[in-house]
């Protein structure tokens, strides 16, 4: 811990730090539509963080929704701080300046609430890193009365035990409701004078909020768990995900805060709807965001317009899991563009499907050049795509690339994993020959055109996550992806030049796949990995296998286990107590098939049952459809 | 139609690079609705065209910049709608219709700075204007200037038309410097003061570094850009 002696102190970051920097706007706030408030009528001051570099974290949706939506209450001030790239962070500990917020220049520590968002599992290390430059005790336990809040959520939220040592509560599923529950709890616990557990005690009984010390974790002998139960008869046994019914009846940031300095998403975001309905097996977010639920196209009009007359931005991108999949997206596009083309916006549309349709679209929205275009056929052979449920053909993909060549794309990308449940040699020797059989189909076309076509293959490492289907399976050894990674590079450079293959650090996956399915017993390695050093850990530059792997030793704990082991379906899995909408009876179905190759129909043509119908909103109530199950 | 301006940038601005500087007027362009012409083409660009650069540090009284309008605009309105657009730090101060041909960047040939310094190893009396003096009676001198392609040796003495200096308060420096500036033959002014410390030995720390004045010339004559806005 830097200090916590007196009490609010606003710091002076001078010339002396800042012109030493790289990048100094980093650490100035200020920015056009920062929020600015009278300290003197806020009760709570709630420090958002987030644990990575603040070009990363300023293009994340979830803080500018929260900041909005905390903003726009007159008794709360939300403000923001950022993992300080190394540069800074030397200048601060050498002249002990903690980490501060960019609002008002305060230490963390003298904050009501920090809430952290858990985006990738290799942030941990940042999170304990900005803690104790705030000045703020890294283990929740060794929190006083006066001490911060630490809270989390995100997307890791949905397994939180690696994180339990550190985090005062979690906050599971979407915040822009749950959050006001909080503040408002929080108020009324500050004008009680009840002690701090109390108030742990109070937000356990909100839906959607887990607080890790009211839990008790034992283990088997083999180091499985044997029971999470609650020590408290406040906690509730299982914590379910909250969720947003209706997003047109929450408040969407139109006035989001503009950097000024670039950043990884410098533009315009509309949200067009949560959720998916294609449920691809390895894919997390398809899962433990459903029910898909929209966003409506007028409201997405009118948000479009006040953003860009409130931020100036020249671009808009429309968000989603799948951007084909919004029902109105045509109605949406037109009113899109004829205002943005009238106002010299550009319009991108991530995330879809190539057909007649969209690359219509897409040649009237964006007036860029056409650099590139991405797919996901995510494996290398049919079989593979049927394990993986991701509902895609060959000739689908042969097509979709020939109507891009034909339109004018010269660069081509497609992404692949490799692991995946069941693969073989002869699906990773696939991948190889969907590449080479795309060039030559297109080959009448480019020589017509006298033109060229260059194709990347991607692969990244396929880690298994919770909450899918492949919960239960073991992921590749660090040695079989690597030899499959230099099998498929060699293999292609044989064939061919015309295409280029990337692929995935496998040990940073490696560790990845330990903490996404990790229990509490990992908080260990993490304070031991972070007092070794490690942060940054998503930059190739910073990461550092061997402290992660020294940290896993000196904690007598093996990251095999948490990552290559194979699970039953009756083991309890650490985030058993979660509930994230998706019932484990249709998991393990899902998985069933998955291992005979048994596809399953996406949600607008077949109900699945997969248990998001408890929440009895979006897709679920809006289409009669054949129900499958009987359960 | 084209209007030539003149803006400050303060101390709460200067921590970004000049092509943030760049995305600051376009974004608040865009915000207070002015009427700008854009270019055409795959990748429309709204059409202004800056002075002369700025680096991360560097405070001005006088920036100016050429915007080119699809309507008319009364200078002052102008003015108005761009400050109300503007974060604190910059401000626009003067506007002009432009009706003659030629761009800011091209026109920019001096410019004049204010630069606080230190200096670490300073014996108790130094005389600084005695340093200065020295510098300017030097036939040539000698820099590494960075480029593109890496760093290469330029000789600076003819870019520096005047220098003088005093010291502002025990230790504390004040040079003014006038120097050429522009697309051609740019001397910055952190680049002059480390030929300053190399020419005399002395070690410099920069404390701040402030444009004061921009000139243009025509026929050997210095000039206020906005003199010629109109030429």
């Amino acid at each position: 811990m830097l200090l916590a002696s007196f009490k609010t102190m606003k710091l002076k970051i001078d010339d002396s730090i800042l012109l030493n920097v790289e990048k100094p706007a980093k650490y100035t706030g200020n920015e056009w539509n920062m929020v600015k408030k009278n300290l003197k009528d806020v009760k709570m001051r709630f420090a958002f963080c987030f644990p990575d570099d603040y070009e990363i974290g300023m293009s994340h949706l979830g803080l500018k929704i929260l900041y909005h939506i905390m903003n726009k209450r007159e008794d709360t001030y939300c403000e923001r701080a950022f993992a300080p790239w190394v540069d800074m962070e030397t200048i601060m500990r050498e002249k002990k300046i903690p980490l501060y917020t960019l609002e008002t220049y305060t230490p963390l520590y003298e904050f009501d609430m920090v809430g952290f968002t858990l985006q990738y599992e290799m942030s941990y290390s940042n999170i304990l890193n900005m803690l104790d430059l705030g000045g703020i005790p890294i283990l929740s336990k060794e929190r006083t009365e006066g001490t911060p809040f630490v809270i989390a959520g995100g997307p890791c939220a949905c397994n939180p035990e690696p994180l339990a040592d550190f985090f005062d509560f979690f906050v599971i599923g979407e915040g822009e409701e749950v959050i006001h529950e909080i503040i408002d709890e929080y108020n009324a616990w500050k004008e009680s004078g009840e002690a701090r557990n109390d108030f742990l005690i109070r937000v356990a009984k909100i839906e959607g909020v887990y607080v890790p010390s009211l839990y008790d974790v034992s283990y088997n002998e083999d180091g499985i768990i044997s029971s999470v139960i609650p020590n408290n008869s406040e906690a509730p046994e299982i914590i379910k995900r909250r969720i947003i019914r209706d997003l047109d009846s929450v408040d969407y940031p139109d006035d989001v805060i503009v950097p000024y300095i670039g950043t990884v998403h410098d533009r315009i975001m509309l949200e067009v709807f949560r959720g998916c309905i294609r449920g691809c097996r390895f894919c997390q977010a398809g899962f433990i965001y459903r029910p898909k639920r929209e966003r409506s196209h007028e409201k997405l009009y009118d948000i479009a317009r006040n953003s860009v007359e409130k931020t100036g931005y020249d671009e808009i991108s429309l968000l989603s899991l799948s951007t084909s999949d919004y029902s109105s997206l045509p109605d949406l596009c037109n009113n899109l563009l004829e205002f943005t083309e009238a106002e010299n916006v550009s319009l991108s549309l991530p995330s879809l499907r190539v057909d007649n349709f969209s690359l219509g679209l897409m040649e009237k929205a964006s007036k860029v050049r056409k650099s590139g275009l991405t797919f996901a056929p995510e494996a290398g052979t049919q079989r593979l795509r049927d394990v993986i449920n991701k509902g895609i053909t060959n000739e689908d993909l042969i097509s979709s690339v020939r109507l891009a060549v034909a339109g004018g794309w010269k660069h081509i990308k497609l992404y692949f994993m490799i692991g995946l449940p069941t693969e073989t040699m002869d699906d990773v020797e696939g991948i190889s020959d969907m590449g080479i059989s795309l060039l030559e189909s297109c080959r009448d076309i480019l020589r017509e055109k006298g033109s060229t076509l260059d194709i990347t293959l991607s692969t990244s490492c396929f880690v298994p996550k919770p909450f899918t289907p492949f919960q239960w399976e073991p992921m590749d050894s660090m040695e079989t992806l690597m030899e499959k990674q230099y099998h498929l590079k060699n293999l292609i450079k044989k064939r061919t030049r015309k295409i280029k293959y990337n692929y995935h650090d496998a040990k940073l996956s490696f560790i990845e796949a330990a903490f996404a399915r990790g229990d509490r017993r990992l908080g260990k390695v993490i304070y031991t990995a972070w007092e070794k050093g490690c942060k940054f850990d998503g930059w190739d530059e910073f990461f550092s296998f061997d402290k992660w792997m020294e940290a896993f030793e000196e904690c007598g704990l093996s990251p095999e286990f948490y990552a290559n082991r194979s699970r039953d379906y009756d083991e309890v899995l650490p985030w058993d107590h979660i509930d994230v909408g998706v019932s484990k009876k249709f998991l393990v179905r899902e998985s069933k098939k998955a291992h005979v190759g048994d596809l399953t129909g996406n949600c607008t043509a077949i109900c699945s049952k997969c248990g998001a119908q408890s929440f009895k909103t979006g897709i679920c109530t809006q289409i009669r459809r054949r129900v499958s199950y009987d359960d | 139609m084209m209007i030539r301006f003149k803006f400050t940038r303060g101390p709460e601005l200067k921590y970004i690079s000049h092509l943030d500087l760049l995305r600051v007027f376009e974004r608040s362009v865009k915000r207070s609705r002015i009427p700008v012409a854009y270019s055409q083409g795959f990748n429309p660009r709204q059409k202004i065209v800056f002075g002369l650069p700025m680096s991360i540090g560097l405070t001005s009284d006088c920036e100016y910049a050429d915007i080119e309008l699809a309507e008319d605009i009364i200078p002052d309105d102008f003015i108005k709608a761009m400050n109300e657009g503007l974060p604190k730090g910059v401000r626009v101060v003067e506007a002009v219709h432009m009706t003659a041909k030629g761009n800011i960047m091209n026109q920019i040939k001096s410019a004049r700075y204010e630069i606080l310094f230190e200096i670490i190893n300073a014996n108790e009396s130094i005389e600084i204007s005695d340093y200065v003096n020295g510098m300017l009676n030097k036939k040539e001198i000698i820099v590494m200037k960075k480029s593109k392609k890496g760093k290469k040796p330029v000789d600076i003495r003819p870019l520096i038309y005047s220098l003088s200096a005093i010291e502002e308060e025990s230790g504390l420096y004040k040079l003014e410097a006038f120097i050429s500036a522009g697309a051609q033959d740019n001397l910055r002014a952190d680049l002059l003061m480390e030929a300053f410390g190399q020419e005399t030995g002395l070690d410099i720390r920069i404390i701040s570094q402030h444009r004061k004045a921009l000139y243009t010339s025509v026929l050997n004559r210095w000039k206020d850009p906005f003199e010629v806005a109109n030429d």
